[in-house]
C-alpha cells in the first residue's frame, strides 16, 4: 500500500490538524463511526452490513434532515452520502455538514453521473455506485486516514 | 365642369334660341298689328272722302234738278231732286257715325248739314212759289249764295279729310319703315347674341370635355401604373402564386410558380388548374382534392392538406405548403381562386434532421436516467456478493441470496422497460395510454422526488389509443418534465386522463391534461412555444422538446393545446393533449 504522508493542511487545516494530533499523540483509535445516508432503504441496509463486516460502527439515515440530526448528535468519523434524494439532495447535506464540522470527511456515493461541480468540489471523495464493496472500503479507509483519494473513474473533476 | 353643370349648359344652348325666336315672333306680330291698324285708319278716311264726294254729287244733282225746274217750270225736271233726298240723309247719317271721333270734322259736318238745311229751306220756298216767280233774280241770288256756301263747306270738309288721310298715310309709311328697321335690328341682335352665347357655351363645354378626356387618360395611366406595380410585386414575391378564374382556368402565374410547376405563364393560360398544378399526397401518391373545388365549396381561405406534393411538368417533385383563397368581386361575388404555395422540401429535410437530433438528446438524457436506475440495485448486488463470499452462516447466506435475486430482478425490469422504449414498431399499435404514462412517471420518479413535487395522477380507467409508443413516451416525458421544471421544488403537478367523445373535427380518443403550480405561460411567449430552438431554460434546454412533441402528436392526428389553468390550486400552465383512438400515422422513414 502506497503511503505518501501527504496532509491536506492547505485545504482543511483544522481537520488535518486534528488528524495529525490524533496520530502524533498515538491515542488508541476506537472503532470509527460512519454515517450512511441514502433514500434507497434496501441498498442502505446492505451497505451497512458490508461496513459493519469491515469493522465500522454504522449509523444510517434515509433522508438528509435525519442524517443531519444524527451528524449533530454523534461523534462521526466519516460520512457516506447519496446524492439524489427527495427534498434535500446530497449537495445540500454536505454543505450543511461542512458549515458545522468541516473536519469530518465526506464521501459522495451516487449512481448519478451528472453531479454538479460545486458539490464534487465540496466533498473529499466521490464514488460511483456499482463499483463494488472492495473499492468502497478501500476509498473509505484512505479517506479516514486523511490521504488523498483518487475518485472513481469517470467522475474525476 | 361637373356633369349637372354640363347638362345645364347643353340645355341652355337649346332653350335660349327658342325663347329668343318666340320673342322675335311676338315683336313681329305686334308690328303687323300696328300696320294693320294704320291701314284701317286709312280705309276709314277713304270711305269718309268717298261719302263726302258722293254727298257733293248729290247736292249738284239736287241743284241741277232745282235749276231745271226754275228754268222750265216743268215738275218733271225735279226727278233728280227727289231721287237725291233719301241718299243725302243716309250719307249724313253714315258720315256722322264715321266722324264721331273727330271733334273738328264732326263740327264741320254739323255746319255742312245746317247749311244744307238752309239751302233746303230756300229750295222749299222756290218749290212752294208758282212757276212765275221762279225767275226772281234776288231769290236766285240768295239760292246761289247758299249753294256756294254749301259747296265751300263740303270742299273744306273734303280737303280737311284728305289732309288727315295724308297724315295717316305718312304715319303708316313711317310705321312700315320702323317695322322693317326694328325687325332687321332685332334679328341682328338675336343673331349676334346667339352667336356670342353659343360660342361661350360651346367653349365651356368643349373645355370641360377636354378636361374630362384628360382626366380619363390620366386615370388610365395611373391604372396602368398600378397594374404594373401589382404585377411586379406579385412577380417578385418569394412564394409561388397562381390565380385562376371561377372555372379553374389558370389566369396568372408568377415566376416562382412557373419554376415550381415547370409551366410558362403563356402556355398555362386558360389551361385547367389541375393540369398545371398537379398535387398528390406525399405518402399515398393519391390525387388531392382540387383546391378550386374546395374553395368554391367553403368560400373561405383554406390551407391545403398536409403532405402535399407538387409534380412539375417535367416530373420533378417538391413538397409544398400552400393555401388557397377565393377572389371576391366588389359585389361580393366569387370570381376566382388564388393559390399561394412554397417549396418546403428543404425545410422538411431540416425538420427531420432536427427531430433526429432531439431524439438523440432525449436518448442521452434517458441513458443517464437508466444508468442511475440500474446502478442502485447493481450496487446492492455487488455488496451482497461481497458479503456472501465472507459469510458462512447458511441462514444469512440464504437471506443475502434472496436479496441479491430481488435486486437483480429490479435491474432486469428496468432494463426491459428501457428496451421497450426503443423497440419501435413499423406500424401504429394499440397502446394502453395509462400504462404508457405510468411508465413515464416511473422514469421521472427520481426527478419528482428530488424536487419534492406532489404528484396527483388520475389515470383510473385504461384508455386505448393507436400510435407509436416510443414517440408518445417521448411526448409525455417532455411535457411532464416541463411541468416538473415549472412547478419547482415542493410544487404540485396534476395529471388527468379522460375519454374524449368524437367531435366535428376529430374522432373519439383520449385527452391527457397536465397542470402544474408554476408561474404559468406569459402571453408574449405563448405563440413561440412550439417554434424550434425556442427555450425558456437557457443553456439547459434545446428548444426542440415542445416542437418535436407537437410534430409527433400531429402525426398521430392529435392536438396539443397550451393554456394557463383556471384552477387556483394549480395556477400554472395547463397542457391538454388529444390523441385519437385510431390514427392514420405512418412511420416516418427519415425520423426512424
Amino acid at each position: 500500500m502506497l503511503y505518501s504522508g501527504h496532509c491536506r493542511i492547505g485545504n482543511f487545516p483544522s481537520r488535518a490538524r486534528s488528524w495529525v494530533d490524533r496520530r502524533l499523540t498515538r491515542r488508541p483509535v476506537s472503532t470509527p463511526t460512519i454515517l450512511c445516508i441514502d433514500d434507497e432503504a434496501l441498498g442502505l441496509q446492505i451497505r451497512r452490513t458490508v461496513l459493519e463486516h469491515a469493522g465500522y460502527r454504522v449509523l444510517t439515515a434515509e433522508d438528509g434532515p435525519t442524517g443531519l440530526t444524527l451528524f449533530r448528535g454523534h461523534s462521526i468519523d466519516g460520512v457516506v452520502l447519496d446524492y439524489y434524494m427527495p427534498d434535500m439532495d446530497g449537495g445540500a447535506v454536505a454543505e450543511a455538514m461542512r458549515r458545522e464540522r468541516p473536519d469530518v470527511p465526506i464521501m459522495l456515493l451516487s449512481a448519478y453521473i451528472n453531479l454538479p461541480a460545486e458539490t464534487v468540489a465540496l466533498v473529499d471523495v466521490t464514488l460511483l455506485k456499482g463499483e463494488g464493496p472492495t473499492e468502497l472500503l478501500e476509498k473509505l479507509r484512505l479517506m479516514l486516514q486523511g490521504r488523498p483519494v483518487s475518485t472513481s473513474g469517470g467522475l474525476s473533476h | 365642369m361637373k356633369a349637372p353643370e354640363f347638362n345645364r349648359s347643353l340645355r341652355q344652348l337649346v332653350e335660349l334660341p327658342i325663347l329668343l325666336a318666340v320673342l322675335l315672333a311676338a315683336f313681329l306680330v305686334w308690328q303687323i298689328l300696328a300696320a294693320a291698324r294704320a291701314q284701317q285708319v286709312l280705309d276709314a278716311s277713304d270711305q269718309i272722302t268717298a261719302q263726302i264726294e258722293e254727298l257733293q254729287n248729290l247736292f249738284i244733282d239736287q241743284e241741277t234738278g232745282l235749276r231745271g225746274y226754275q228754268l222750265t217750270g216743268d215738275p218733271g225736271m225735279l226727278a233728280p231732286w227727289r231721287a237725291a233726298v233719301g241718299p243725302v240723309q243716309t250719307h249724313f247719317e253714315s258720315l256722322r257715325t264715321l266722324l264721331a271721333t273727330d271733334g273738328q270734322q264732326a263740327t264741320a259736318l254739323n255746319d255742312l248739314e245746317s247749311r244744307y238745311r238752309q239751302w233746303l229751306d230756300f229750295a222749299g220756298k222756290i218749290l212752294a212759289k208758282n212757276p212765275a216767280t221762279l225767275a226772281d233774280p234776288r231769290l236766285n241770288q240768295h239760292g246761289k249764295a247758299l249753294m256756294d256756301s254749301l259747296r265751300e263747306t263740303t270742299k273744306t270738309l273734303l280737303q280737311h279729310e284728305q289732309g288727315l288721310r295724308q297724315n295717316e298715310y305718312d304715319h303708316a309709311r313711317w310705321l312700315f319703315h320702323r317695322e322693317l328697321i326694328s325687325l332687321i335690328a332685332a334679328a341682328l341682335a338675336v343673331g349676334i347674341f346667339l352667336a356670342l352665347f353659343t360660342r361661350h357655351h360651346v367653349h365651356a363645354i368643349s373645355a370641360s370635355y377636354q378636361r374630362r378626356i384628360d382626366d380619363i387618360s390620366s386615370q388610365t395611366e395611373a391604372l396602368f401604373e398600378s397594374q404594373q406595380w401589382f404585377q411586379t410585386t406579385l412577380e417578385s414575391i418569394g412564394d409561388a402564386v397562381i390565380a385562376c378564374d371561377i372555372h379553374g382556368g389558370v389566369s396568372f402565374m408568377n415566376a416562382v410558380s412557373e419554376r415550381l410547376t415547370g409551366w410558362k405563364m403563356a402556355d398555362a393560360r386558360g389551361h385547367a388548374l389541375h393540369d398545371v398544378f398537379r398535387i398528390v399526397n406525399e405518402d399515398t401518391r393519391e390525387a388531392v382534392e382540387s383546391p378550386v373545388e374546395k374553395v368554391r365549396r367553403l368560400r373561405h381561405v383554406i390551407g391545403l392538406a398536409n403532405h402535399t406534393m407538387l409534380i412539375a411538368r417535367d416530373g420533378h417533385e417538391s413538397i409544398i405548403d400552400d393555401s388557397a383563397a377565393p377572389i371576391m368581386s366588389g359585389t361580393g361575388e366569387m370570381i376566382g381562386v388564388v393559390l399561394v404555395f412554397r417549396d418546403v422540401t428543404e425545410e422538411r429535410r431540416m425538420q427531420a434532421a432536427l427531430v433526429a437530433s432531439e431524439k438523440l438528446a432525449v436518448a442521452g438524457r434517458l441513458a443517464a436516467s437508466i444508468a442511475h436506475e440500474i446502478h442502485n440495485p447493481l450496487d446492492s448486488v455487488a455488496n451482497l456478493h461481497y458479503l456472501l463470499a465472507q459469510e458462512s452462516d447458511p441462514e444469512k447466506r440464504a437471506e443475502y441470496l434472496r436479496l441479491a435475486q430481488q435486486e437483480l430482478g429490479r435491474t432486469m425490469q428496468i432494463s426491459r422497460t428501457m428496451l421497450s422504449l426503443y423497440r419501435e414498431p413499423k406500424a401504429p399499435v394499440s397502446i394502453d395510454l395509462r400504462e404508457l404514462i405510468e411508465g413515464v412517471l416511473l422514469l421521472l420518479d427520481r426527478r419528482l422526488k428530488h424536487q419534492g413535487i406532489h404528484l396527483e395522477a388520475r389515470l383510473a380507467e385504461p384508455l386505448a389509443v393507436e400510435g407509436f409508443p416510443a414517440e408518445l413516451r417521448q411526448v409525455f416525458t417532455n411535457l411532464i418534465g416541463n411541468a416538473i421544471d415549472a412547478a419547482g421544488a415542493k410544487g404540485r403537478i396534476r395529471i388527468r386522463m379522460e375519454h374524449a367523445e368524437a367531435e366535428e373535427l376529430h374522432g373519439s380518443g383520449a385527452v391527457v391534461e397536465i397542470a402544474d403550480s408554476g408561474v404559468g405561460i406569459p402571453p408574449d411567449i405563448a405563440p413561440r412555444l412550439f417554434q424550434p430552438f425556442f427555450t425558456t431554460k437557457g443553456a439547459g434546454g434545446t428548444g426542440l422538446g415542445l416542437w418535436v412533441s407537437m410534430g409527433i402528436v400531429q402525426k398521430h392526428g392529435g392536438a396539443i393545446r397550451v393554456g394557463n389553468s383556471a384552477d387556483p390550486a394549480l395556477p400554472g400552465a395547463c397542457i391538454r393533449v388529444f390523441l385519437p383512438a385510431h390514427t392514420f400515422a405512418q412511420a416516418a422513414v427519415a425520423a426512424n
